[in-house]
């Protein structure tokens, strides 16, 4: 009796421990490190001179920005990717494992391979001018062309990071029985109303995991922005990283690092709450 | 006009068939009952009536129309699913009114219909609730509401009672057949429970292994069981039988001197319901002796269970006859409830 109520808590304890140490710990530190002065008092400093510095107003710009695009085009595309694998009876497993591949790419790789393409003497330039279209190689990841590099960071991340999305929508289709969107149908709802009013609804836990999980991580974007367009589209975690090692500042890093944990704390509150599943509905 | 008609339609799930060529005609504002042991196809033909499933082979027709190759929502039909599939994100009330929004009624009459079903089906008090919040006959009322509120032509139910207790079964039962003979409604019913089958059935088809062996009256499947299979499946305690010689065109059974049908080989088998052998203390003419095994008091009446020459058999007697196990009594069979039957086969003689 005793040693049953108290074993699930030294099971779970260990992972507890490690989550401390290696997770609250640190973040205990970047939220000190933010606070704290020279001198060892308290203070607004760091933030202050994150806020005056030339690049913060672009860098929190930008991050929002992709973010705001990037999310909502991969959940879309990752919806109808996952739909359209519902449809298939045969080769299913092939167009999973095929459309999962990116997930296996580490984020800088991925910046790499668009580079490759967009770079000055990149695949896309030499299909350009092999089709004629442009005389000399052009600049399109310039200081002069931030959209251009904008444009490029969000086809990475869709290409790169959609697959998860995907995956977690898939995982979350599977759990829908069929009967609902049978029922609906011999009810006389259409395909296109099956999907808005059956599947979409039920699908709606998933849809806030694959939610959470992209707009934390799309707010973590770094790698693959340092790739396309060095510090010519500021974000937030580039930044971070800038005053980190080229400026030597922990301070203002971890003033930098506390906005992206904040924003990212407000964004999953929001999709708690729109998203939030009625009490009643829980089977 | 609404009837329904399966014509010739095979299906096979792997290697496993099924449906094994099955034809049956419900005529327009019929109620017709499935009935069949679990694993026969039931679910399998409605589905294939309702188009959630391609058959094989075959084809189906609504009315006068070919709906083999229709989608589910050209079939202007209604179905209740035998694992309720209720929408567990819409409340009780959006559940009902689905069909109805999907076929963009009025406002006034969405209400009207949704309120009046959710009254039938005795839920009109749980219309704000979410299926979560329900029990299990609960829910299957909603998927039941959720099917008469479209007041279709053509209505399929799969076992839409069979999680009520005794007493809410019989009474939905006996509105379900009030409200689908005043509405004209065509109904395909599957059931397992044989009593429910005679009462709310125009007619009966009793379905084994894939394919339908008897379609009738349930008064005629009752007493002239096409096969020792359906008048074992039907009648609770089911129908018993004798496996007689016959010597010279006739067969003997104590006293009894009996005329099987002409076509008869050296054995034939007699069936007879319990409820159809008087039984007597003592000898009579036209009689067989047999032994009581065991004697079971039901309440309405006693079953006996008794042995003539090595068969084993049932019969019915008032609660108040005097049997005990060991006893001899005499038992007549009422001459024109018997059946014979060809004991390979299992199938009945015609009977003439
Ligand atoms: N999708 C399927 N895949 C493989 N086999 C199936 C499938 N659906 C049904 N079957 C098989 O077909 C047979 C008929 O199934 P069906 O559901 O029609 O039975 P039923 O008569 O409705 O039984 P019950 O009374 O238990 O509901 C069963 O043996 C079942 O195992
Ligand atoms: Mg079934």
């Amino acid at each position: 009796m005793r040693t049953e109520r108290y074993l699930p808590y030294a099971l779970i304890a260990p992972s507890v421990l490690f989550l401390l140490f290696f997770f609250a710990w640190p973040l205990l530190e970047a939220l000190l490190l933010s606070v704290r002065g020279g001198g060892g008092g308290w203070t607004l400093e760091n933030f202050q001179r994150m806020a005056a510095d030339l690049y913060f107003k672009d860098a929190l710009k930008y991050t929002l920005l992709l973010a705001l695009v990037v999310v909502p085009l991969q959940v879309v595309l990752a919806l109808g990717m996952a739909m359209l694998l519902g449809g298939l009876s045969r080769g299913r497993d092939l167009f999973l494992y095929v459309w999962t591949i990116p997930l296996g790419i580490s984020d800088l790789a991925a910046g790499i391979v668009w580079l490759a393409i967009f770079t000055e003497r990149g695949y896309l330039n030499s299909l350009l001018q092999a089709l004629g279209l442009i005389e000399q190689p052009q600049l399109w990841l310039s200081y002069e062309t931030p959209w251009m590099i904008f444009l490029a960071v969000v086809a990475a991340e869709v290409w790169r990071a959609t697959a998860i999305v995907f995956v977690i929508l898939v995982a979350g289709l599977q759990l829908i029985p069929k009967e609902y969107s049978e029922a609906a149908e011999v009810f006389g709802a259409t395909p296109w109303q099956r999907f808005w009013r059956v599947t979409l609804p039920l699908l709606k836990p998933s849809l806030q995991v694959a939610l959470i999980l992209r707009t934390i991580l799309a707010l973590e974007v770094f790698a693959v922005v340092v790739a396309l367009g060095g510090r010519n589209l500021p974000v937030l975690a580039g930044e971070a990283y800038y005053w980190y090692n080229a400026y030597q500042n922990p301070g203002v890093a971890a003033a930098y690092a506390v906005v992206v944990l904040g924003i990212s704390v407000l964004a999953t509150l929001v999709y708690l709450r729109l998203m939030r599943p009625r009490q009643e509905e829980a089977a | 006009m609404a009837s329904i008609r399966v014509e010739n339609v095979e299906k096979t799930f792997g290697r496993f068939k099924a449906l094994n060529g099955v034809s049956l005609e419900v005529r327009d504002q019929e109620f017709v009952v499935l009935l069949g042991p679990s694993g026969c196809g039931k679910t399998t033909l409605l589905r294939i009536i309702a188009g959630l499933e391609q058959a094989d082979k075959g084809r189906v027709w609504i009315g006068d129309r070919d709906v083999t190759l229709l989608p589910p929502r050209a079939r202007r039909i209604a179905m209740v699913f035998q694992n309720y599939a209720v929408f567990p994100h819409l409340t009780v009330y959006e559940n009902i009114a689905f069909g109805l929004r999907m076929q963009k009624v009025s406002p006034e009459k969405l209400k009207a219909n949704v309120e009046r079903a959710a009254a039938l089906m005795h839920i009109e008090n749980l219309l704000g609730r979410y299926p979560a919040q329900l029990s299990g006959g609960q829910r299957q009322r909603v998927a039941v509401a959720r099917a008469l509120a479209v007041e279709p032509e053509v209505l399929l139910m799969d076992e839409p009672l069979s999680n009520l207790d005794a007493l809410l079964r019989l009474e939905m039962r006996a509105e379900l057949k009030r409200l689908l003979a005043e509405s004209r409604t065509t109904t395909l019913y599957v059931t397992h429970d044989q009593v429910e089958a005679m009462s709310l059935a125009d007619r009966i088809a009793v379905m084994n292994a894939g394919a339908i062996v008897q379609y009738d009256t349930p008064m005629r499947v009752y007493q002239e069981p096409a096969s020792v299979f359906v008048g074992g499946f039907i009648g609770s305690p089911p129908m018993n039988f004798l496996r007689l010689r016959v010597e010279g065109q006739r067969v003997r059974l104590g006293s009894l001197d009996l005329e099987p049908p002409a076509e008869v080989g050296a054995e034939v088998l007699l069936g007879v319901r319990p409820e159809d052998l008087e039984v007597y203390p003592a000898e009579q003419p036209q009689s067989f002796a047999a032994q009581v095994l065991v004697v079971e008091p039901l309440g309405p009446h006693l079953l006996l269970t008794l042995n003539f020459a090595g068969q084993a058999f049932k019969a019915t007697v008032p609660p108040d006859f005097p049997a005990a196990a060991g006893q001899t009594l005499w038992l007549r069979p009422q001459p024109s409830r018997l059946r014979w039957l060809e004991p390979g086969s299992g199938r009945a003689f015609a009977t003439g």
